[in-house]
């Protein structure tokens, strides 16, 4: 079986029972990896009682691996995880790279399913065919890096390799509901408060060393394959760029055109944005080049700040959504404090994007009288104050004072603070919108608000392929160019960007920003050479577009409606001057058109006959019980 | 045929508005601390342009082929106009090879904030020089 390690592990932390059950081929052929697997997995564990807490311990909670994690090629470092989201109530799920899905793999798993919940802090230890709950009571309360430093140092006796570990902070045991789950202190699992699940399942963390390796069914045929994207990466001028700066280029082009979120969604241009830019990070925090297992791209990179009250020792350095949140959101053109910030969400285990976003929200609460100085402990949050948005950020991860309010997730501090609060929130089924705006790429809008998990500018490739990044010529609406500023064509373009996108990065096969320049044919030609499947294109679009009604079916399941499609009033303002003057996205148009393509009926929810046409007939019995 | 009847036309524009930012010091300070020389060659109507920072002051040198570039942007005439503009998908044109750039991207990318303020500039350049039949964005 080339590309899989062939067996799943189910854990149940209630029972403590461990069973390892073999990975059935026609499975893996039929759902690829990532969350086709976990959609199918999650949606057979939870069929009896969709109605359950996701921080209760009816809460199943999936991690998952593709085939092509662990193979040492560029971009396909991926690993996925899933469950019903705390700060959502829907479907949850968080999609990353770094080392833990290829060390998981070396130990001979391509996934884990954990049920139950302990009754106090565990960890489980991965070591090839051993395999323990253990107690976890040493690294509670420890943050993610001391977590992970510790844990591989307390086990280099008892491993047969370097182990990998991934662990929830302070904000995952606190259950602060969007809580992240870290692998190698900067590989941030992060939307959707998977964190939060672990915590409430007091799982403080995993540790996977193996000694095996990931066969390749064809290897001559990958050989081929690599050379000849050997030109292709060294053609690529956003490889190039991905390389020098990492994501945080975007600044530069993103401003040219809008794309940037600026004073909390109200602007789209600020005369102090070079200060948090490439240059400025180069100039001020830059530390180094890091990179995810295999992967020739290196689009990560480190920071520290050698004094000062933002000191950080090297370490992560923030991507540009975290530069985005913290930086132009809140008016902050402080980079060390970004950097600061950067580091304390990383290290006590939260969204960078969902928090900074929350910031911003409470920054503008502030300035319009909502909350003042008593409810915040004394913090003047205003824009651009750079230490009190850092001094937030920690009572966050500590959930301590008014960071017990912000630790919910900015749809629920809204209601708390009441009044005209929610005019402030930039959240589609209650997750933060991403960097990325809508009202200069009307799509996003589109793709922001059908989205399973929430606003979301990866939870398709709607954002690589209508922001310019990505073409893939083999399939018509991904390769056609669309008017800008325009809704013209956007339901169609999205669910080509579902669908292809299911396939592309949701089934845990490739990087959404290191495997841009692959066309379709090289990018399932690696599928095939690594799996020894014999896929087609088309075929894989087909699982895709499954993957994603099962996604769509598990958020209607858990309860959204069409109403929870919208775009808030904040996205929906059109700003009155810049490259994006006076235009709005036309979501009536667009989600009308959506749900046609898409067999939904009124409510938003995929017809009974949609889904038995595509083999769902058991999601399709639960919707329409 | 594309907006600009003939090359001279186009260089006549073109080399008109370089003179102007070469001659707006918020802009071409930070372009002289790149130190790059960078070779324009446009189609529709063709023109070569090298744009040369290495010096003390900012050198505009139409149809110049002999000296070495250290970036080479090749892009339509059009392309460059709605770019001036501040109209053009940046990463969407690159990626889609509608211009394309060859040298140091990392130097490259450092220009941009350099010449953003140039994009007002422009339509009102060509307003004040009596361009005003190309002030279509």
């Amino acid at each position: 079986m080339g590309g899989y390690a062939g067996k799943m592990l189910y854990i149940d932390l209630t029972s403590g029972s461990i069973e390892k059950k073999p990975l059935d081929l026609s499975f893996a052929r039929t759902y690829i990896g990532g969350m086709g697997f976990g959609t199918q997995i999650y949606l057979d564990l939870i069929k009896g009682n969709p109605g359950f807490d996701p921080l209760s311990p009816a809460n199943p909670f999936v991690l998952m691996t593709g085939p092509l994690t662990g193979i040492k090629m560029d971009a396909v470092a991926r690993w996925t995880m899933g469950a019903k989201s705390p700060l959502t109530g829907f479907w949850g799920e968080a999609n990353t790279g770094g080392f833990f899905g290829a060390y998981l793999k070396f130990a001979g798993y391509d996934g884990i399913i954990l049920t139950g919940a302990a009754k106090s802090p565990v960890y489980i230890f991965i070591n090839d065919d051993q395999v323990e709950i253990r107690n976890a009571g040493k690294y509670w309360g420890k943050d993610t890096y001391d977590t992970n430093d510790q844990m591989l140092e307390d086990h280099k006796p008892e491993a047969k390799g370097p182990g990998q570990v991934i662990c929830i902070g302070p904000a995952g045991e606190k259950g602060i509901r969007f809580a992240s789950i870290i692998n190698n202190k900067g590989h941030a699992a992060g939307r959707t408060g998977m964190g939060a699940v672990w915590g409430s399942k007091n799982l403080k963390a995993i540790y996977a060393a193996g000694s095996g390796q990931v066969e390749i069914a064809h290897p001559d045929k990958l050989k081929e394959l690599k050379e000849e994207l050997k030109t292709v990466y060294e053609e690529s001028i956003f490889i190039d760029a991905l390389r020098s700066s990492g994501t945080p280029a975007h600044i530069d082009v993103g401003i040219l055109g809008g794309d940037i979120p600026i004073k909390n969604w109200q602007m789209n241009q600020w005369e102090l944005i070079d200060a948090i830019g490439p240059g400025a990070i180069e100039e001020k925090i830059f530390a180094g080049h890091k990179t995810c297992y295999g992967c020739g791209v290196a689009c990560k990179k480190e920071a520290q700040v050698k004094e000062g009250p933002f000191k950080i020792e090297k370490g992560p350095s923030p991507e540009y959504e975290t530069i985005a949140t913290f930086g132009t959101m809140c008016l902050n053109s402080d980079i060390e404090s970004i950097a600061k910030a950067n580091d304390l969400c990383n290290r006590y285990g939260m969204d960078t994007i969902t928090c900074g976003a929350t910031i911003a929200f409470a920054i503008e609460c502030f300035e319009n009288g909502l909350i003042t100085e008593k409810d915040t402990d004394g913090l003047k949050l205003t824009w651009g104050n750079s230490e009190a948005i850092v001094a937030v950020c920690e009572k966050i991860g500590k959930k301590e004072g008014f960071g017990q309010v912000l630790a919910e997730g900015s749809a629920a501090a809204a209601k708390k603070i009441g009044k005209n609060a929610s005019d402030f929130l930039t959240t589609v089924k209650g997750l933060e919108a991403p960097m990325h705006d809508p009202r200069g790429a009307h799509g996003y809008g589109l793709a922001y608000g059908v989205s399973p998990r929430g606003a979301c500018h990866e939870a398709s490739l709607n954002f690589n392929v209508e922001g310019g990044a990505q073409i893939i010529p083999e399939i018509e609406a991904l390769a056609a160019q669309y008017e800008e500023l325009s809704s013209e064509k956007r339901a169609e373009l999205n669910v080509a960007c579902q669908d292809y996108g299911m396939f592309f990065s949701s089934c845990a096969l490739f990087c959404n920003l290191g495997a841009v320049p692959l066309n379709a044919t090289q990018a399932v030609a690696m599928v095939n050479h690594v799996t020894g499947f014999d896929y087609s294109i088309d075929e894989v679009v087909a699982i895709g577009r499954k993957v994603w009604y099962m996604k769509r079916g598990l958020t209607n399941l858990f309860g959204a409606r069409a109403q929870d499609d919208r775009l808030p009033k904040r996205l929906m303002t059109a700003i009155e001057d810049g490259p994006t003057a006076g235009s709005v996205p036309d979501m009536d148009k667009m989600l009308k058109e959506f749900y046609e393509l898409r067999g939904f009926n009124a409510d938003g929810v995929p017809k009974k006959e949609t889904l038995e046409q595509l083999g769902l007939n058991d999601l399709a019995g639960l919707l329409y019980a | 045929m594309g907006l600009f009847e003939s090359s001279e036309k186009f260089e006549e524009v073109l080399v008109g508005f370089f003179k102007l930012v070469a001659d707006t010091p918020e802009v071409a300070n930070k372009l002289l601390e790149s130190k790059l020389i960078i070779r324009f060659s446009y189609t529709d109507p063709d023109l070569v342009l090298v744009v040369d920072c290495s010096g003390d002051k900012i050198d505009i040198r139409p149809r110049d082929t002999e000296t070495k570039a250290i970036v080479e942007m090749s892009m339509n005439a059009d392309i460059a106009h709605k770019f001036w503009f501040g109209k053009v998908n940046l990463t969407m044109a690159l990626t889609r090879k509608q211009m394309i750039a060859k040298g140091p991207i990392p130097k490259i990318l450092k220009l941009l904030p350099a010449i953003k303020p140039t994009y007002e500039m422009y339509p009102k350049y060509l307003e004040e020089h009596g361009y005003s039949q190309y002030n279509v964005y």
